[in-house]
Order: structure tokens, then C-alpha cells, then sequence
């Protein structure tokens, strides 16, 4: 039988959106009521544990369409491009909601809605440009070129993103709190708990949007070859 | 006897310089461009006094990266043109060595560009300059441009086949490019800027090294599917 009567998927599906459901009802509940209030900033701490773990999300996502573009190179087989895109796409959306989580943050603990010396947030609307140009190339290609190219563009395009990093790094001086360092994590271990548990909730998020949207992308190649079928019976 | 894959790109790399210098299409409007983008930068910097030396660096390389767009979107366009692409990639020549013939000729359209904008920023906004200083500046140009080249060239034959190939270009490059941008500008300002911190500028083209490196490895790991059809 063809795959369109696979419901498999959509088991599979159901199960990690219930889960991560689940995980992000108890990381919201962790982080209001079970981690600690943050001596300095008060309440408006609380949006690190969402915005640092969106970042991460957006790098593994970005992480993601990498590897899919090297491996498409390698097998040409269309559902890593397919799998590269929507990671991209994810990616992306992402990343806007990473500079909006922190130019709220910004807002409340520097006093402004932006500031340039702050390297990760910058780096963050160079990234945007960077992959918002990848769907600049998807639409201007067709068929198998779009594929190749922008699998060979999400390769370089994330080799540019430590690099943008580094260089806004080097080139302001820095604000941003520093969490993460070689001595290991720098807040309590209350906090720590609850941030890993956001962390995971966030990559369920990301687990749940690309398995929906390669249903959806799926169900929408069945659609058209049952309407091409229907045409040619007409 | 040298070598097949050098003479092969002898051959391609004299072919663009040629064709460049009986048309000098592609050069001359680079060298305006780059004259008018530092007026405009001038005049939209502003500045209560008449002393630039401050910005100097970053308008020399904002000018510099947009002129590169110009370049990049040209050095392609000969391949284009009567199908010589089909030819070359028929005959027996190793694709990287094509690719690798563009960047030196990218490079060298660059480095034109460079030999009149450069003298002319330092005339135009450095004060109490020092000529020596015009050797570390050139220093950073000769490693900027190798990884300017090295990303413009594999980024055009992204853009070559694309549709509205002019727009696709600019939006693909300058992004990626902007770590080229602030470490070249960095580097210029810490020689140029009046503060002279040779350990600053080490740094900075340190990075512009680092920087053409992984995006040679990176176009070494794809150039092959680019002409895959």
C-alpha cells in the first residue's frame, strides 16, 4: 500500500506533542514557582530560562540543516533537502523570537530595547540575515538545483555563524551576563534544574514543528498526485 | 614541465584578465563606484570637524565589501555568456581548478580597486597620517580579499543560474561577509586610527586568516555540486 495510509507518523506525532506539551507546562510551572527569584533582576530573570533555550534551539536547528545539506550532497535524496529546509524555516522563526526575548531582557535590566555591544544578540540578527537570504536562493531555483544549492548554502552559511560570533565579539565590548563558562554553570542549582528542563521542552518544540510539518508536506505530494490522478480520469 | 592542473589555470585565469583588460568593463566601474560610495559614506558619516580618522577604517571596508559585490557579480558573466561555461566544464578541467580561477581573478580585480581607494581614503580622511602605516593597511587588503574571493566566487555560481541573479547576489554575500567587514575595519583602525596597537591589528588578521581558511574548506567540500548538471 502507498504511504499515505501510514499513520505511523502521526502516532509518532501525537506522542512528542504530548510530551512536549507536558515538558513546557512543567518548565513554566518550574520557573515561576519552583526556581528562585534572582536577587538583582527580579522577575524579569525568569525570561532567561526561555530566551537562552530558543537560542540553542535555533543553533541546533541551524546545526540540523547542515548536517541534512552534507548529506543530501552525498545521497541526493530530496527528503534531506526537505528536512534542511524546515529546519531552516524553524530556525529562523526562532531566532526572531530570540532577539525579541532579548531586547525585552535588554529592555528591563539595561534600560533600552537594543544595544550593539552586546555580541549574542547581534550575532543573532546576523544569523537572520544569513538564513533569510537561504529562501531568498530557494525561490529563485527550481527542482533539483534548488535542492543542491541550498544545501550547499546552508553549509556555508553555517560556517559563517561562529564566525559572525567571534568578530562581534572581538569588536565590542561586552554587557551580556555570562552563564556558561569553563568553571561549569554560573547560577544555583534550583535555577540549573529548571533551565535544563526548559531546554528540553523547547528542543520537543522543535522535534514536534518539524515532524508536523513533514506530515503536512507529505499529505499535501498525496493531495497533488490524487488531484493529478483525478484529472487525468476527467 | 609544469604541472597540467597549473597550466589549465594559467590558462582560465589569463582568459579573465584578458578579456578584462581589452574591455575594462568591470574594473573602471569598480574604482568609480568605490570613489562615489566613500563620498556618500562622507557625507552621511558627517562629523562636526573636518577630521575623519576615527571611521576611516569602516568606511574604507564598507565601501570595499560593496565593491566586492560589483566584482563577484561580474566575474561570472564572461562563463555565461555564448555557453562558455558548457565548454569549460567539457573539457578536461578539474572543477576546483575553475573555481580557484575565479577567486585569483576576483582577487586581482580587488586589489585594483585597492592600489587607487586605499591612497585615496588616507588622503581623504586620515590626518597626521604616516606612510609606513600604508604597508600594515595593505597587509590587511592581501588577506581580506583572499577570503572576499574565496566565498564571492562560490557564492556567484549560487547566484548564476538564479533568477533576478542581481538581486539574489548582494543578499547572499554581504551577510557572510560581515565578519570580513569588521575585522579588515578593525585591523585598518588599529594602524590607521591613530592608536597604533600592532597586538589589535595581529589579532584582527589572525581572524581574516581563520576566515578565508574555513570558507576554502567549505568551498572545497561543494565546489563539485555546484556544476553537478
Amino acid at each position: 500500500m502507498s504511504s499515505t495510509t501510514d499513520t505511523r507518523p502521526a502516532r509518532r506525532l501525537t506522542v512528542t506533542g504530548l510530551v512536549t506539551a507536558a515538558l513546557l507546562l512543567t518548565a513554566v510551572y518550574g520557573v515561576f514557582f519552583g526556581a528562585p527569584e534572582d536577587a538583582d533582576q527580579g522577575i524579569i530573570q525568569k525570561i532567561f530560562y526561555f530566551h537562552v533555550a530558543i537560542a540553542m534551539v535555533a543553533l541546533l536547528a541551524f546545526l540540523v540543516a547542515a548536517i541534512e545539506g552534507i548529506r543530501y550532497l552525498r545521497e541526493r535524496d530530496p527528503r534531506h533537502d526537505e528536512i534542511g529546509s524546515i529546519c531552516v524555516g524553524i530556525g529562523l522563526a526562532f531566532s526572531i523570537l530570540v532577539v525579541i526575548t532579548g531586547s525585552i531582557w535588554a529592555k528591563a535590566s539595561w534600560g533600552t530595547w537594543w544595544v550593539w555591544t552586546d555580541p549574542r544578540l547581534v550575532t543573532f540578527v546576523i544569523v537572520l540575515l544569513l538564513y533569510a537570504a537561504y529562501f531568498v536562493l530557494r525561490s529563485s531555483a527550481d527542482g533539483e538545483r534548488q535542492a543542491r544549492y541550498s544545501a550547499i548554502y546552508s553549509v556555508a552559511a553555517f560556517a559563517s555563524v561562529p564566525l559572525s560570533f567571534y568578530s562581534v565579539r572581538v569588536a565590542r565590548s561586552f554587557v551580556h551576563p555570562v552563564v556558561f563558562n569553563q568553571q561549569g554553570a554560573n547560577m544555583p542549582d534550583s535555577m540549573l534544574w529548571w533551565f535544563v528542563v526548559g531546554q528540553i521542552a523547547m528542543i520537543g518544540v522543535f522535534l514536534t514543528i518539524l515532524q508536523l510539518e513533514l506530515i503536512q508536506r507529505r499529505a499535501d505530494r498525496a493531495l497533488r498526485r490524487v488531484k493529478a490522478r483525478l484529472e487525468a480520469a476527467a | 614541465m609544469r604541472p597540467v592542473w597549473s597550466r589549465q589555470l594559467r590558462a582560465l585565469l589569463l582568459k579573465d584578465l584578458r578579456l578584462e583588460l581589452r574591455t575594462r568593463d568591470t574594473i573602471v566601474a569598480m574604482v568609480l563606484f568605490s570613489v562615489v560610495a566613500m563620498m556618500i559614506f562622507q557625507f552621511a558619516v558627517g562629523s562636526s570637524g573636518d577630521d575623519l580618522t576615527d571611521v576611516a577604517g569602516g568606511i574604507l571596508w564598507a565601501t570595499l565589501a560593496l565593491t566586492a559585490v560589483l566584482g563577484v557579480g561580474r566575474s561570472w558573466v564572461p562563463e555565461r555568456e555564448q555557453r562558455v561555461l558548457d565548454g569549460i566544464l567539457v573539457a578536461p578541467i578539474p572543477r576546483l581548478v575553475l573555481l580557484v580561477s575565479k577567486v585569483g581573478a576576483i582577487y586581482a580585480y580587488l586589489l585594483v580597486v585597492e592600489i587607487i581607494a586605499v591612497p585615496l581614503a588616507a588622503l581623504f580622511f586620515i590626518r597626521h597620517g604616516q606612510a609606513g602605516d600604508l604597508l600594515l593597511v595593505a597587509g590587511v587588503c592581501l588577506l581580506a580579499n583572499l577570503g572576499i574571493a574565496v566565498l564571492g566566487s562560490l557564492l556567484a555560481c549560487l547566484a548564476l543560474f538564479a533568477r533576478a541573479r542581481e538581486l539574489l547576489l548582494p543578499v547572499l554575500f554581504l551577510p557572510s561577509l560581515l565578519p570580513v567587514v569588521i575585522a579588515a575595519a578593525g585591523a585598518t583602525h588599529a594602524v590607521a586610527g591613530g592608536t597604533n596597537d600592532l597586538a589589535e591589528y595581529r589579532g584582527y588578521l589572525l581572524f581574516l586568516g581563520v576566515y578565508a581558511v574555513i570558507f576554502g574548506l567549505v568551498a572545497y567540500a561543494t565546489y563539485d555540486h555546484v556544476f553537478d548538471d
